[in-house]
């Protein structure tokens, strides 16, 4: 895009702007809520069209920031809203030039403000906020494994589901099909149980990587992806002879943490309250502060020599073994360090949905995670969450929206384009097409953009424009 | 840092049919440097394969001072002290020149996996003494400025100094040069030259080097093995490698002269 700024004057564009926004202000007569989704959106074509100049971009997304907001909590504003502000939250991210505490500030805003702001108005905003949040976790989780380390996991939702299934089972009824005698665990047991689920899927890790861990590039792939498969027939399987999992029909019931406090915190700055929002607003800062932990671990094992060797590992195995570093070990550890982030996140997903079903854990949730990691680019911490961001919204909001859309035209009989719309084959059901969709974006990025989003930057290497 | 002795007893390796590797016996002197030359294809990556614990050698043992290493996984073998650079350059082109040599340190860094998540206990320390070691390398291949770009957009020569620099980074006792200077230009060539002597004159490595260049070979070696066919037809100091008939023939032909 910067290659067409240098044609547009530099006046035209401040003309445009000005332009924009002086319509925008005609717009205040519909209402505040309606001029800030417009001049949200004038925003968003503005910083398309012309991008301006660092401190300029900052003080448009600045702006961005607040007309987004505002647009989310009059609940006029469209899904693009909410995908603006995380929009915002990755170009803060990539500007250069800019003092970090500025861009700390307007992450934060757009974190701990913009995004609960727009959840109180509609709370499926703050279930999105959370599934972004965990599938990211887990989207960092397998960067380790096969963004640095190199080592195709495609049975990555195994540890997920032993982490939802450890909480799953000990902190409902279920444990009572076994242990007649135990009482289901309260809910302040969810954070041992995060430190359990570590445990259990590192070891687990550990284990499947034992004999897995000997092959290589898709042999390493296909024995992953069957060991996947295993714990998920498990999951499935054992309701008999003794009831562990309860079966297909999966567990309900599963405590929640208590958050009286957390409520007594909200009553006390004087935050509307509601039963549901309470606990999404609660799962959601949860979440985040999850989620800064796992991209410290994440950066941190980077830059040290556990990230060094994953990365030497994945670049050429034989050097690597040449300059020492042991590869069953390293690459264990790599394994195991993914697989833990993902069984903590398991738990939390146990713990916030109140239900969990081996339906959760296909083949196709870890080839969707795997696609985070691809699609936002191998190694890279901002890509990854990007990824996962990107697939997330897409499968929950924008293919399911849009199905809607379609559902709604079929049933007004509208008519678009000379075309009955009520005559459209129920088989026309975008929400269906996931993985059509994913498939496309992944072909696509792979002729335009094969290194992902964002890619790793390693040393001064030339950022592309 | 001394150099270790490294003797070579009785080695073979036969893929299939081939005999790549027929009952070699050397000996390299702690501190000296052995050359190991021969005609392409006469084995002498596959040797340094079947030093380096790439291939397991079929019969015979290699012994590294007096530990016996035949067998024993790479990367145990260069924890020993063994630092090798390959023919095919094998750098780790996605990284940054820093980051290779860093790599090259990963035993002699002590940070634990805990320290290394969180920052503490000494983490911060260790990786500084290590960045400090290896600019430390990098300023004696002369590849200091370039320490922060990508392996991969290094000249030809300078990754050749890198994947030195890479190994030296094992504080290895004994160093495998497996053609150092292929691809490299005259004065690469003589630059190098003095790298490799002042590597044995400060460090006291034992070196050994497999080397096609003749003129290099004749002025660094302290003694010459000559592989053909898999096995040593000579052996010995540079001129008398140089005056042995059946050395001219298999392997120097016409250029012996210029030797």
């Amino acid at each position: 895009m910067n290659r067409f700024v240098g044609a547009v004057p530099a006046t035209a564009r401040l003309a445009v702007t000005v332009l924009l926004l002086a319509a925008m202000g005609g717009f205040l007569a519909l209402g505040w809520g309606a001029a800030a989704v417009l001049a949200a959106y004038a925003t968003l074509f503005v910083l398309a069209a012309f991008p301006p100049d660092p401190r300029w971009k900052l003080a448009a997304l600045a702006v961005l920031t607040l007309e987004a907001t505002l647009g989310l909590a009059s609940k006029i504003g469209g899904d693009l809203l909410f995908i603006a502000l995380v929009g915002v939250l990755v170009l803060l991210l990539r500007l250069p030039k800019v003092a970090v505490w500025l861009k700390v500030l307007l992450g934060a805003a757009v974190l701990l403000l913009g995004i609960p702001i727009a959840g109180f108005a509609n709370t499926f905003l703050f279930e999105l906020g959370i599934q972004i949040g965990i599938y990211s976790a887990m989207a960092l989780g397998l960067n380790v494994v096969v963004g640095m380390a190199g080592l195709l996991d495609m049975g990555y939702a195994a540890f997920f589901a032993i982490g939802a299934y450890t909480w799953a089972i000990f902190g409902s009824s279920q444990v009572q099909h076994f242990l007649t005698t135990w009482v289901p665990l309260n809910g302040n047991f969810v954070y041992l149980f995060m430190g359990l689920a570590i445990l259990a899927t590192a070891a687990t890790g550990i284990l499947i990587g034992l004999p897995a861990l000997r092959l290589r590039g898709d042999y390493l792939a296909i024995v992953t992806l069957g060991l996947g498969e295993v714990v998920r027939i498990l999951a499935n399987n054992l309701d008999h002879p003794l009831n562990l999992t309860n079966g297909p029909q999966g567990i309900t019931g599963i405590t929640k943490p208590p958050i009286e406090g957390f409520q007594a915190l909200l009553a006390a700055l004087g935050i509307p309250r509601s039963a549901s929002t309470d606990y999404q607003l609660f799962f959601y800062l949860l979440v985040l502060v999850i989620i800064g932990f796992i991209v410290l671990v994440n950066v941190n094992l980077a830059r040290s020599k556990f990230g060094r060797a994953w990365v030497a590992i994945r670049e050429d195995e034989i050097a690597a073994k040449a300059m020492g570093i042991p590869m069953v070990k390293t690459k264990l550890l790599a394994f195991a360090t993914g697989a833990a982030f993902s069984g903590a996140m398991g738990v939390l997903f146990a713990a916030q949905r109140g239900f969990v079903s081996p339906e959760t854990f296909t083949l196709t949730a870890s080839i969707t995670i795997l696609g985070m990691v691809v699609l936002g680019g191998m190694g890279s911490v901002p890509g990854v969450i990007l990824g996962a961001a990107a697939l997330t919204i897409l499968n929950l909001d924008l293919l399911k929206g849009f199905s809607e859309v379609l559902n709604t035209m079929r049933q007004d009989g509208t008519v678009l384009l000379g075309f009955p719309m009520s005559q459209l084959p129920s088989q026309v059901d975008p929400a269906k097409y996931e993985r059509l969709v994913f498939g496309i974006i992944l072909i696509l990025m792979m002729i335009f953009r094969p290194e992902g989003l964002i890619p790793e930057r390693r040393g001064s290497r030339e950022e592309e424009a | 840092m001394t150099g270790s002795s490294l003797t070579v007893e009785g080695v073979s390796k036969r893929f299939g049919g081939l005999l790549a590797v027929n009952k070699v016996s050397l000996r390299a002197e702690a501190g000296k440097i052995l050359s190991v030359i021969g005609p392409n294809g006469a084995g002498k990556t596959t040797f340094f394969n079947l030093l380096t614990g790439i291939y397991e050698p079929d019969e015979g043992q290699v012994l590294f001072g007096n530990r016996n290493i035949t067998g024993k996984k790479s990367d145990s073998i260069a924890s020993l002290g063994i630092g090798r650079t390959f023919q095919n350059i094998r750098l780790f082109s996605g990284m940054t020149v820093l980051e290779n040599v860093l790599v090259g340190h990963h035993n002699r860094i002590r940070t634990n996996y805990a320290s290394a998540i969180f920052r503490w206990g000494g983490f911060g320390k260790e990786e500084r003494r290590a960045e400090a070691r290896a600019h430390e390398l990098l300023r004696y291949l002369q590849l200091d400025e370039r320490a922060d770009d990508l392996a991969a957009n290094l000249s030809y020569g300078d990754q050749r100094r890198l994947e030195i620099a890479r190994a030296l980074a094992l504080e290895p006792t004994l160093l495998l040069l497996d053609e150092p200077a292929a691809g490299m230009n005259p004065q690469e060539t003589e630059d190098l030259k003095h790298t490799i002597l002042a590597l044995k004159a400060d460090l006291g490595l034992t070196i050994v080097l497999i080397e096609h260049d003749m003129a290099m070979v004749m002025t660094l070696s302290d003694r010459i093995t000559v592989l053909e066919y898999g096995s040593v037809i000579a052996d010995g100091l540079p001129e008398e490698v140089k005056a042995n008939p059946r050395v001219i023939e298999a392997y120097l032909g016409k250029g012996g002269a210029n030797a």
